[in-house]
Parts: C-alpha cells; sequence; structure tokens
C-alpha cells in the first residue's frame, strides 16, 4: 500500500488540482462576463434578428461566392447549414481562417460584424 | 493585441512533448532499472513533469483567453476541452505528488503513478489531436 508520504502527496496533490481548476474555470466565467459587457460599449446590444439581419449582409459580400448564396456549399466550400459548432468557435474559424481552406476575416471584420455573422449563422441550424 | 491564436499554438506543445517525454523515461528507467542511467532518467522526468506542469498553466491561460472564455463548446470544440480539463487536472496532481514524494515511492505508489501518467499522456494526446482540428480543419465544420 501507500506511504505516509505518498498519501501526504496524495492529499496535496489533490487538493492543489481542485484549486487549480476552481481558479481556472472561475477565471474563464469572469472573462467571459467581462467580455461580453465590454463588447458593445455604450451601445446596447441589437436585437438578435437586426444582427443576423447585417450578418447576412455580410456573409453574402465575402463568404457565398464561396460556400454559396445559401450557404448551402459551393465547389470549394462545405455547406454551413446546421453547424454543430459554438458561436465562439464560429467567430474563431471567420477571425483565423482555415490554413489552405479558408482566409482569415480579422482585418475585414470587427468583433461585432463577426458577431453579426455568426448570429446569421445561427439562423441556419 | 496580443496575437492569443499564435501564443496558445506555440505554448501548447510544451505540455504535450514533455509530458509524454516524462513518461517515455519513467518506463524506460522501470523496465531496464539495470541501465547506468536509470536514476538520472528519473530525475530527467521529474523535471520534465514540473515544467510540462508550469507550462499547462500558460497554455490554458492563453486557451481562454483564445476561447473568450468559452470552456465547453460543441463539435471539435468541445470535444478538445472534455480531453483539456481532466489532462489539465491530472498533469498538475501528479506534478505536486512527484514533487512531494520524489525516488521515495512504493511499489503500489510507483504502479499507480505510472498507470496515472499513461492516462494523463492519453489525455493530453487526445486534447492535442482534437486542438489541431480545430485549426487544421475548421473544427468540424461539416
Amino acid at each position: 500500500m501507500m506511504t505516509p508520504l505518498e498519501i501526504k502527496g496524495a492529499t496535496a496533490a489533490v487538493i492543489i488540482s481542485v484549486l487549480t481548476l476552481v481558479g481556472t474555470f472561475t477565471a474563464g466565467g469572469i472573462y467571459r462576463n467581462r467580455y461580453a459587457t465590454e463588447r458593445q460599449p455604450g451601445t446596447k446590444p441589437l436585437a438578435a434578428e437586426t444582427l443576423a439581419v447585417k450578418g447576412r449582409s455580410y456573409f453574402l459580400q465575402s463568404c457565398a461566392h464561396c460556400h454559396g448564396r445559401d450557404a448551402d456549399g459551393g465547389e470549394d466550400a462545405p455547406s454551413l447549414l446546421k453547424l454543430q459548432i459554438s458561436g465562439t468557435h464560429m467567430a474563431l474559424v471567420i477571425q483565423s481562417g482555415i490554413k489552405g481552406e479558408m482566409p482569415s476575416f480579422t482585418k475585414k471584420y470587427n468583433e461585432q460584424d463577426v458577431a453579426a455573422l455568426v448570429a446569421y449563422l445561427k439562423t441556419l441550424h | 493585441m496580443i496575437p492569443w491564436d499564435k501564443l496558445h499554438g506555440a505554448m501548447t506543445h510544451f505540455p504535450i512533448a514533455l509530458l509524454l517525454f516524462s513518461t517515455a523515461c519513467d518506463f524506460v528507467s522501470v523496465m531496464l532499472k539495470k541501465l547506468p542511467f536509470a536514476r538520472e532518467l528519473r530525475s530527467v522526468s521529474l523535471y520534465a513533469l514540473a515544467v510540462a506542469a508550469l507550462a499547462s498553466v500558460g497554455a490554458v491561460i492563453s486557451g481562454i483567453a483564445l476561447s473568450k472564455g468559452d470552456l465547453w463548446g460543441r463539435g471539435d470544440f468541445g470535444w478538445h476541452h472534455r480531453f483539456v480539463w481532466p489532462a489539465f487536472g491530472l498533469l498538475v496532481a501528479l506534478a505536486v505528488w512527484r514533487l512531494v514524494v520524489r525516488e521515495a515511492m512504493s511499489r503500489f505508489g510507483l504502479c499507480l503513478y505510472l498507470c496515472l501518467m499513461l492516462l494523463a499522456s492519453g489525455l493530453v494526446a487526445a486534447a492535442g489531436y482534437f486542438g489541431g482540428e480545430l485549426l487544421l480543419s475548421g473544427g468540424g465544420v461539416p
């Protein structure tokens, strides 16, 4: 069986590990809330519908020529209907692009614009 | 503005590589006890594990910043997180335990430690795999 030193080590390990995870999740939650609050400083958040309409216009401008006007896919790009990923993940892909497949739109669209695109993509579920 | 995507990509490789390396060193030192440098291998594995645990904190912080605090998600993003959190917790726990116990391990303690190192390596490798999928394939975009 385990020696007293090993048991002491295991106790310390469990405590520190749990505290680290709790700290990480707390920090993540705080960051997420703060980010959501600061994303639109001084302005009221746009209604989801308005945002999606704005997103649709961005989509037609930058995405439709590859993904299709109805987002149902093109020759070289997949359908974006019923995406099974989170909004954050969608934003991440739009901003970072996909190596060798899709360009990054981080310079073209700011965070609000990306949020609008995400809102539009979510209406395609 | 801090390029969190690049920072996260750079930082995640340290815990992945060091943990796998530490596990390999431990197994080689146990299986080949008669090697003249078996003891040194155990020391190397201890320091590699400690640095892996420290580096994982940086990887996690940059990851949280990159995902804007989204700690779960769906698709590959969700799978990445399902493996990351247990791997992170286990990695920290193993490093703390190893730093406390050092060479004074019982046979049972060593067996348990090696099993958990294997589990942590698998979790970290799976988290890395889904992280790579996010980067290269767009993370589940059908």
